[in-house]
């Protein structure tokens, strides 16, 4: 009997391994929620505009990670007929990640990255992303390193759209269709 | 388990609906039993959660929508529930042209369809209220409808108003799609919310099929047998009529279902029908099933111009031109839609500008908005192209299901004629695009050629002849008097234009003949 990688997400959560680590070990595995919403913000600080409202897209990255299902099958909707599954959460990949940051920051002679003035963070985050050769924003979070896929998630939000049209276009609400007929109404600064 | 009943609908698509329907209207009291192979997805109540996901993580938006080892090569949707493909359909719902009809008559090419386009064309306002079309009066008027449209258009948003001042520049005239979107309650159905995500609509205001299905079931109109494989037709000793569909329940342990019936509905669309066919050696005298599979073929591209737009408002929706559903029997041949949507191509974000410079916070928003300054428009045609013998639906022995029925492949061949002129094709869409382009200073970044036929159909062509077609207008087959196939399989040509709206108006036209047979 074979089994498809897809079958082996779903039964196992990740590909080629033997259990299912507990629910909240991507939550929880590699940081306390606290000490990894530090790390995000200070990571934010660096990737994400000053106009843009870094706590809310810090939490709404965070929601994003702790709400992603392993084998979940994904779209196949017309013209896609490969029936895939969701691969392990990317954020199995931060906490080595944000270990790399800390320690780079140490370098640096601060006591972590979150502690790290912001010119030090910048520094340390170019190097990461070279060295992870990101050269696009990811779609979705994939794990190739964690400051990308926070940027990511944020820059392709329809909150980022909005920011970046100075609208209210609200990309991915339902709004009726009063008004479709005028251009979204000025988004307010911040 | 045998199931006895006056009519047998194989598959659970729209064209199994709209028979469904139509059929108990006009036999009120008949009993119909609807059999599908994959399962029913009747949780409105959850769409709006299964959109989220499908947002969020591009998680499945209809949860179990398919059949793990029921799988043709070739096809371009894995969907098997109740509702099928249209489930996620974008609601398009063009109508083909007086052209497609006569493509023998009029320019040599191909062949006429066994109808006219008067009969089609009752059909087409049926198919319209049934599923409840809003549309605007197009801009050309050989294209006006004989009745009104169920309700009135949807608006076109900000985005498409400039880009049809922009479009009509160029001379060819544009409005705006006509969509199976409710811009006012209809049919038991909400009105259109604009949620951007129409392939889930989690309002129920684009018309699915689950709805009817679901209407029918609470009026005990029908019978609905999900999840039940549909494997053979089993023909009477004279081989004139169908007895009996064997079938296995994929719920109940595999348990045999016989399902005997006065009247037989093949309703399972471009693949699954002639499958079934094949596996039963049915209707077939000709040697066309599986033959002459067809759809049109594309073209696409993206336009940069003067216009500030904003994307997301309505992505979904569009404009059309029919401008070029009709050619000269005088000049080389081509026949095309022309489709317009808003567009955020090459206004993406991003993180390395074209020097290679790693973008950071207000970096990155920087580059963004410059680069969003002008508009960008996508742009697309479908074109008619004409199927040979060869294009074929066949049964693959390499490659069985669970029961051990060989699976379909299916290999598009375009006839001569097609090829000879796809260069022409391809010159004079661009060139339609460039004119388009250059209406307001406006720029063709890429043009790119589709690899599939889209909207696909065929593979039991309709046609008068018992020699050279599998079943007759009605899409009663020619060789078994109690078989009928509904919609899409009947289509001896593909249009060049979205289908279902066909494949709807032929199935009624079909349920008709049904009903009395």
């Amino acid at each position: 009997m074979t089994i498809s990688r897809r079958d082996a997400l779903k039964t196992f959560g990740v590909a080629g391994a033997a259990f299912r680590l507990p629910p909240d070990a991507t939550k929880h595995s590699f940081r306390q929620a606290d000490d990894r919403a530090a790390v995000f913000l200070a990571i934010a600080e660096v990737v994400l505009p000053a106009e843009a409202d870094r706590r809310a897209a810090v939490a709404a990255f965070t929601s994003w990670i702790d709400n992603y299902t392993e084998g979940a099958d994904t779209d196949h909707g017309y013209g896609n007929t490969r029936i895939r599954a969701l691969g392990p959460s990317p954020a199995r990949n931060y906490a080595a990640q944000m270990a790399a940051l800390d320690d780079a920051a140490r370098a640096k002679g601060a006591a972590g990255f979150a502690a790290a003035p912001l010119d030090a963070r910048r520094a340390i985050l170019e190097q990461a992303l070279a060295s992870a050769k990101i050269d696009r924003l990811p779609a979705r979070p994939t794990g190739a390193h964690v400051a990308a896929d926070l940027m990511g998630h944020y820059f392709n939000s329809s909150t980022a759209a909005d920011l970046c049209y100075r609208a209210n276009i609200a990309r991915d609400a339902c709004r009726g269709l009063a008004g479709s007929d005028k251009p979204p109404a000025p988004r307010a600064r911040g | 388990m045998i199931v006895e009943t006056d009519f047998c609908i194989i598959g659970g698509g729209i064209t199994a609906a709209m028979v469904a329907e139509k059929v108990s209207e006009l036999k009120p009291g008949t009993s119909i039993v609807v059999v599908e192979a994959g399962s029913r997805i009747f949780d409105v109540e959850n769409r709006m959660k299964y959109r989220q996901r499908n947002l969020d993580y591009g998680e499945n938006a209809w949860p179990g929508d398919f059949i793990d080892d029921q799988a043709a090569a070739g096809i371009i949707s894995r969907t098997m529930a109740v509702g099928g493909s249209a489930l996620h359909w974008g609601g398009v719902t063009n109508r083909f042209s007086e052209e497609d009809l006569t493509l023998r008559s009029r320019y040599g090419l191909a062949v006429d369809w066994p109808l006219t386009w008067a009969d089609l064309e009752t059909h087409y306002c049926e198919a319209e209220r049934r599923l409840g079309v809003s549309a605007e009066l197009g801009a050309y008027a050989e294209d006006h409808p004989s009745q009104p449209y169920p309700m009135a258009p949807m608006p076109l948003s900000y985005n498409l108003i400039v880009l049809k001042e922009w479009a009509d520049k160029s001379g060819i005239l544009f409005n705006g799609t006509p969509q199976a979107k409710n811009t006012r309650p209809y049919g038991g159905r909400a009105q259109c919310q604009r949620c951007n995500t129409c392939e889930i609509c989690p309002t129920g205001a684009r018309y699915s099929p689950d709805f009817t299905f679901k209407q029918l079931l609470a009026a005990n109109k029908v019978a609905l047998h999900d999840q039940t494989l549909v494997r053979k037709l089993v023909k009477s000793p004279d081989g004139k009529r169908i007895e009996s569909a064997q079938a296995v329940s994929r719920v109940r342990n595999g348990e045999a279902v016989e399902y005997r019936a006065k009247t037989f509905v093949l309703a399972s669309g471009y693949a699954w029908s002639p499958h079934l066919l094949l596996l039963s050696d049915a209707a077939n005298s000709s040697g066309l099933v599986g033959r002459y599979m067809t759809g049109h073929a594309f073209i696409g591209g993206q336009i940069e111009l003067d216009a500030k737009l904003y994307p997301g408002m309505n992505e979904q929706h569009s404009l059309i031109s029919r401008r070029f559903f009709r050619c000269a029997a005088d000049v080389p041949f081509v026949r095309h839609d022309l489709r317009v949507w808003e567009s955020s191509a090459g206004r993406d974000p991003r993180l390395k500008d074209a020097a290679g410079t790693l973008l950071l916070g207000d970096a990155a928003l920087a580059d963004w908005r410059g680069r969003t300054a002008r508009g960008a428009t996508r742009v697309r045609a479908y074109y008619d192209v004409h199927p040979s013998v060869d294009s074929t639906l066949t049964l693959d022995p390499s490659k069985k299901n669970r029961y051990g029925d060989p699976l379909p492949v299916i290999k598009h061949v375009l006839d001569e004629q097609t090829q000879s002129r796809k260069a022409a094709s391809h010159d004079h869409i661009v060139g339609v695009f460039n004119l388009l382009a250059k209406a307001n200073n406006g720029r063709l970044l890429n043009v790119s050629e589709g690899n599939y036929l889209d909207h696909p159909s065929g593979g039991c062509r309709m046609g008068s002849d018992p020699k050279t077609s599998v079943c007759d207008s009605y899409g009663r087959t020619h060789d078994h008097e109690n078989l009928f196939v509904a919609g899409s399989p009947t289509l001896p040509t593909g249009g060049c234009t979205n289908a279902t709206l066909t494949f709807v108006a032929l199935a009624l036209r079909s349920a008709e003949r049904i009903a009395s047979a």
